[in-house]
């Protein structure tokens, strides 16, 4: 384990630099801003890159090559996507709820960035590291239904009205799943810190301990994030985009960019509780070495975007689930699995005890 | 197995990301069409072409149209050979009608226009344009085939 990274030492090196004109308080709160601002930079980044990711991937998947136009292989394309949204118009239809209807991209951003307060980056590299981290996360996770609601309501049209009432009818029926397949791993670590789960997985990742929960997880959070095969919410082709069909521009971005952050988030999530976090490969003697010599934060970010890749791989093969079939599959399958799971879990870390201690 | 199929579909989007993919780069590459391709305007080589009308008689919409002259030893001299691309269904009969075999394809699929003069071409000239030059390249056959 490193006692040194590269977050450490930026960290270090500012408040060397602002702790002789700012004082201990106003450092500790530039500290926080500045933590912000690069978690912003971080998701905007994120979505740029991921936007052209998809593509990429879903091209490759389909024989396609993908956009290849805008700069060397298509890599500006994403930067001329973002340009063309910033200058389109800004249309508001006559009849919305002014207020509702505007403030609801705005709003599911915030729990999107909210959740990457505790998301351990690397070693002592977390935003804030609540001792009660994922239940932080899973609090915020399931806000972002109410700004979807917002949106489909304020927009004044049935159909996005509808697609609203869908996502949250989706989130709530996956929201407990997902809740239910983390308890595994909480009960196993016995804290809900992130960074002494992280650490709790020193000798062997959770994937191994807990695969039915790492499995109910991955499809859980396929559908908080509203991709496929769960993403009766937009698909503009066949259900009118759902909740943000009266949305253009800045404002339709901003759901996409949600969108993204929170894809990333639950990657991140996922990697943390799941595939060791900033841990690296846990192999014996000099292999194991060789591993360790490799940052924490690219362990972290290689393992996040392998979940991306997954959560793309999802998106790109299976077709989209019908609105009944949805539902039964979270109430009848899911929940009563990951109960399952909570059990089976407590029983062997009964017996595990009993074999310890006797 | 339930989910089975899930994982089959998986590993064929698998395959298929690391798969040569079949999208053609075309105009920055074009595609190959084949030997068998029909298309695009003649390619009509003048020193070779005897001027005997065949392809223009086989033409089902006349769309080639050609014009000859007799020269001193009462052979044929071609001096306008038009192919009209607008009527041309590309059936490919003048060319298997052509005893000389003096034309073929262009294999040229992209040629487009505002009227519909600009999809009559003067095969002559386009002729001209690849290289050929008719009345340079002419002389030694036509004396070969006297002698």
């Amino acid at each position: 384990m490193t006692d040194q990274n590269i977050f450490m030492t930026i960290s270090a090196f500012l408040r060397s630099l602002l702790g002789p004109l700012l004082g201990n308080d106003l450092t500790d709160m530039t500290m926080y801003g500045v933590g912000l601002l690069g978690v912003i930079i971080f998701i905007f980044t994120n979505a740029v890159v991921l936007v052209l990711m998809e593509r990429k991937v879903a091209a490759f998947m389909q024989s396609r090559l993908g956009p290849n136009r805008v700069g060397p292989w298509g890599l500006l394309q994403t930067v001329a996507d973002t340009l063309k949204l910033l200058v389109k118009e800004d249309y508001k239809p006559r009849e919305v709820d002014t207020w509702v209807w505007a403030l609801g991209p705005a709003l599911l951003f915030i729990p999107a960035i909210g959740a990457y307060a505790v998301i351990p980056f690397d070693y002592q590299a977390v935003p804030v590291d609540l001792n009660i981290g994922i239940f932080y996360f899973i609090a915020l996770s399931s806000l972002s239904t109410l700004p979807f609601l917002m949106a489909g309501w304020g927009s004044n049209n049935k159909y996005s009205l509808i697609g609203g009432m869908r996502s949250v009818a989706q989130m709530i029926s996956y929201e407990v799943p997902l809740i239910f397949s983390l308890i595994g791993v909480i009960m196993l670590v016995g804290s809900m810190q992130m960074s002494s789960i992280v650490e709790a997985q020193h000798r062997i990742w959770f994937v191994f301990l807990q695969p039915v929960a790492f499995l109910i997880y991955v499809i859980a959070a396929t559908a908080e994030t509203n991709r496929t095969p769960f993403d009766l919410v937009e698909c503009e082709g066949e259900i009118i985009a759902g909740p943000f069909t009266e949305y253009s521009g800045m404002r339709w971005a901003m759901f996409f960019l949600a969108e993204y952050a929170n894809l990333v988030a639950v990657s991140a999530i996922a990697t943390t509780l799941f595939l060791g976090g900033w841990q690296p490969l846990p192999l014996p003697g000099a292999l194991g070495d060789l591993m360790a010599f490799i940052p924490g934060w690219a362990w972290f970010a290689a393992k996040t975007y392998f979940m991306i890749f997954i959560f793309m791989w999802f998106r790109w093969t299976f077709p989209r689930f019908r609105v009944d079939q949805l539902m039964a599959f979270g109430w009848k399958v899911l929940i009563p699995l990951s109960l399952a799971n909570i059990l089976v879990t407590g029983v062997g870390i009964y017996l595990y005890r009993m074999a310890i201690g006797g | 197995m339930q989910g089975k199929g899930l994982l089959t579909g998986m590993w064929v989007t698998l395959k298929e990301f690391f798969r040569k993919k079949v999208t053609e780069e075309y105009p920055d590459v074009m595609p190959d069409l084949g030997d068998r391709f029909r298309g695009g305007t003649l390619k009509l080589k003048p020193s070779k072409c005897i001027s005997c009308g065949i392809c223009m008689n086989a033409c089902p919409n006349g769309s080639i149209k050609l014009t000859s002259v007799k020269d001193e030893n009462n052979k044929r001299k071609l001096t306008t050979y038009v192919h009209d691309a607008g009527l041309c269904l590309f059936c490919n009969l003048c060319i298997d009608a052509c005893p000389v075999k003096c034309i073929e394809w262009t294999g040229e699929f992209a040629f487009s226009g505002y009227t519909r003069e600009d999809l009559i071409f003067d095969c002559i000239d386009l002729a001209r344009k690849r290289g050929y030059d008719p009345v340079e390249v002419k002389e030694p056959p036509a004396d070969g085939e006297k002698g």
